[in-house]
């Protein structure tokens, strides 16, 4: 076992935490009334100073603290976030960022000059008042009763130091406030042989002297409120002549601490004495209403085991460790059905059964929601949408929906290419939108939905569409085509994943050089996926990436194809059917009669050239991607498999129908046929077919 | 870590560091202190860095000390050390001598 190192511990749990900043920051600039996102990305920050300061990154803690007070005034609701504040804010994120990741490409400057730009945005609003007297005036607003102050019981949940948040700080703002009596209560403190000895064990109890909102001290512990126990209740009048407070004391730390605080000494002695376990809960005379603000106990222990953080090097190694236990069950089962033995069957079959139990739970472990990719693009939009002047409305849905982490990781790149096209071309400024009677703002749409076995993502556009004329122009410019070939819409639509196919009229630094769509169409054939366009004049573009659950395993549809036998990805078959002597006859049209719908076929045997006379029957395999159906004509049908996935070599890498192999239960290999390019082959085939017929 | 134990003085004089960040390997020399002498004293005279585990881990030595019977002192408690107590609301000598036994120097 490699325990994980703190510091690396550190830097994930501060890139959940940008996340969350990120999506904060972005949503105020849509709701700047919200004050739980204020509260969010306050909350956010907070925890990245504390636990910056505790893992020793002490660059993090203090630009953090920087940004955290300029952004004070934001979330006392003294000045508005304003789009341009967000900006700012975004960059102050961005730079903390690279401080935790990559200290090396940060400059001070740089850090400095974003700080500038945060003071200047909170100041330049500014209020009559000045910010100290602000910081400095407790929240004075009218209380519920004439109580002269609050008696408060803190108790806060073990792992609180180890998160960053440090109870003395909390205690040092709950003394600015007012004059505090704390006394710290510390029957909680285990020995030495039971101790854990980064949890928090003191407990405090606390008479705050000030008359002011119980928001205010709410305000306090915002930050930790979901980890704490706080106690409240009103104190009805001073019971003594009020001490020096705690926080002056704190304040001069020459002078003699005896001699200052003897007054707060006395009392808290005599409580902490006096008052066993549970001694701090309100007192009787303390008779307005108590309110304990916390999440029950249950609620907590429950968070504590919902979550585990595994590495993901060891979630890879545990699929592949399933994927051989996948074959070698595979040769089990295939030696217990060639023999006679009973038990061994059954002993094969039970093996089979918990194999393919323990491949879907690995499989699950695995999976991600969308969601964490799609918050990423939240900012591309934003940025881009500044940076081309062109508003552009981002709208996601179905972030719930799961995929195998790798499919994720492999995702992020093809969509910011299909995002980035989508704003730089698709998009059109507010002038031409607004005399094509649209509205100002643009509107993309990122939405994945399941669909069988396969994810359905798309990028939508409600931009121009594509120009269906220039793609061509371009195409025959470029010596793709000869000028006045007969090609359809969508066969001239796939020019635009030609490599170094672009019809930009000038290169910019998001899109135009041709560079992209090529890339993104063999990244997700790569995953065993298919990429889909669909366009309407003045309307906009709709790409459709179709994808796999997972690259790791599938189950297959095992077939044979003379003495060859390959594996069809079930989640492509629609159905079987025999080729019936019709079918036959139709001979040179290849189309298959299924109740009543022409399906064009591929005979497996030519395409792979097998060896050896037909079978008799011959079968055919119904597959689809999307609204396309194809029929592929096969020996026999052997039936399913569960396919461990094996990447070919780079000699194989130029054969396009296949997608990788699988070991089967003999030890031969068979090959995975890829249905995305056996469909594009078949409708070519058929296109040409009615092209020529036109003719 | 800058620290020692002295078989004839019996004393263990605690890190510069005694923040959450250092305080496993304080704790575990502790402990280990603990383990081989019969009284424990210890000089916290080079703390400058303190929070509420440090506190948290005298105030357990003490309590556990205390316990076995087996005497344990704090001696010379730095300033940072102080300025900690205070802020978790030990906030007097007389507060801080009930909790935390302690050797004045020269006594």
């Amino acid at each position: 076992m490699n325990a994980m190192d703190p510091t690396e511990v550190f830097r994930q749990e501060a890139s959940e935490l940008f996340e969350v900043l990120e999506g904060a920051l972005l949503d105020l600039g849509q709701r700047p009334d919200d004050r739980e996102l204020v509260d969010s990305a306050f909350r956010a920050l907070h925890t990245i100073k504390g636990s910056g300061a505790m893992f020793g990154f002490d660059k993090v803690a203090s630009f953090t603290h920087e940004f955290e007070t300029a952004f004070d005034r934001v979330r006392k609701g003294e000045i508005r976030p304003t789009q341009e504040l967000i900006s700012v804010a975004l960059a102050a994120k961005d730079y903390i960022r690279a401080l935790i990741e990559d200290p090396q490409s940060t400059d001070d400057i740089i850090g400095e000059a974003i700080l500038d730009d945060l003071r200047r945005f909170v100041s330049a609003d500014q209020p009559a008042a000045p910010v100290a007297a602000i910081a400095e005036a407790p929240p004075l607003a009218p209380v519920e009763s004439k109580q002269a102050g609050w008696h408060l019981y803190l108790e806060f949940e073990s792992h609180i130091l180890r998160n960053g948040s440090n109870p003395l700080d909390l205690l040092e703002d709950l003394c600015k406030l007012g004059p505090c009596f704390v006394v710290p209560v510390t029957d909680g403190i285990p020995f030495l042989d039971e101790m854990e000895p980064e949890d928090c064990y003191l407990k405090w109890d606390v008479k705050l002297h000030a008359a002011c909102d119980k928001d205010a001290i709410d305000d306090v512990f915002m930050f930790v409120q979901d980890e704490m126990k706080l106690t409240l209740s009103p104190l009805a009048q001073v019971e003594a002549p009020v001490p020096a407070p705690l926080f002056l004391l704190l304040d001069e730390e020459q002078a003699p601490v005896a001699e200052m605080a003897a007054p707060v000494v006395e009392v808290a002695a005599a409580q902490v004495t006096e008052q066993p376990a549970g001694k701090a809960e309100p007192k009787p005379e303390a008779k307005s209403e108590t309110k304990t603000e916390t999440k029950t106990e249950a609620k907590r222990e429950e968070r504590g085991i919902a979550t585990v953080r595994v590495q993901a090097e060891r979630l890879d190694e545990l699929m592949d460790r399933v994927g051989e236990l996948v074959i070698a069950q595979a040769r089990l089962s295939q030696l217990a059905a060639s023999g006679s033995d009973l038990s061994i069957k059954m002993i094969a079959e039970e093996i089979e059964r918990l194999a393919s139990s323990l491949r879907d739970t690995t499989m699950g472990a695995r999976m991600v929601p969308i969601g964490s990719l799609f918050g990423r693009f939240r900012r591309l939009v934003h940025d881009l949408s500044r940076d081309l002047s062109k508003p552009v409305e981002f709208v996601t849905s179905g972030e719930d929906t799961e995929l195998d982490k790798t499919m994720i990781e492999c995702l992020a790149d093809p969509l910011v290419h299909l995002i980035r096209n989508a704003i730089d071309h698709g998009i059109e400024d507010t002038a031409t939108r607004a005399a094509n009677g649209k509205t100002e703002q643009g509107r993309i749409e990122l939405a994945a939905v399941h669909s069988g076995a396969q994810v359905l993502v798309t990028v939508k556009d409600n931009g121009g569409g594509l120009n269906t004329a220039r793609i061509r122009a371009k195409a025959e410019e470029q010596g793709l085509i000869a000028a006045g070939a007969v090609l359809t819409d969508h066969e001239i639509h796939q020019f635009l994943f030609h490599p170094g196919f672009s019809t930009a009229q000038t290169i910019s630094a998001l899109s135009g050089r041709g560079v992209g769509m090529d890339v993104v169409k063999r990244t997700i054939e790569n995953m065993r996926g298919s990429i889909d366009l669909s366009t309407r004049p003045g309307q906009g573009t709709t790409v459709t990436l179709r994808l796999p659950l997972t690259l790791a395993i599938i189950e297959g549809l095992l077939i044979r194809v003379g003495e060859g036998r390959y594996i069809i990805p079930l989640s492509a078959v629609e159905e079987c059917v025999e080729l019936t002597a019709e079918d036959e006859r139709s001979r040179g049209r290849n189309f298959l009669n299924v109740r009543g719908n022409l399906v064009p076929f591929l005979r497996l045997r030519e395409l792979l050239t097998a060896s050896g006379s037909p079978d008799k029957h011959q079968k055919t395999i119904i597959i689809s991607t999307g609204e396309t159906r194809v029929g592929l004509v096969a020996d026999q049908i052997i039936g399913n498999h569960q396919t461990v996935i094996k990447s070919l070599s780079k000699l194989h890498s130029d054969v396009t129908i296949f997608s990788g192999a699988t070991i089967l239960g003999d030890g031969t290999a068979a090959l995975i046929l890829d249905v995305a390019q056996l469909v594009t082959l078949a409708q070519s085939k058929v296109e040409k077919q009615h092209l020529s017929e036109a003719a | 870590m800058s620290s020692d134990v002295t078989e004839p003085k019996w004393s263990l004089r605690l890190p510069a560091d005694c923040s959450i960040a250092a305080i496993r390997g304080v704790y575990d020399l502790i402990r280990e202190a603990f383990g081989r002498q019969e009284r424990l004293e210890i000089d916290c005279s080079s703390v400058d860095r303190a929070d509420v585990t440090s506190i948290q881990l005298l105030l357990s030595t003490a309590k556990t000390g205390e316990a076995q019977g087996r005497p344990v002192v704090l001696t010379s408690f730095s300033q940072s050390l102080r300025n900690t107590l205070r802020r978790a609301g030990f906030a007097s000598e007389a507060m801080i001598d009930q909790h935390f036994p302690q050797k004045k120097d020269g006594t």
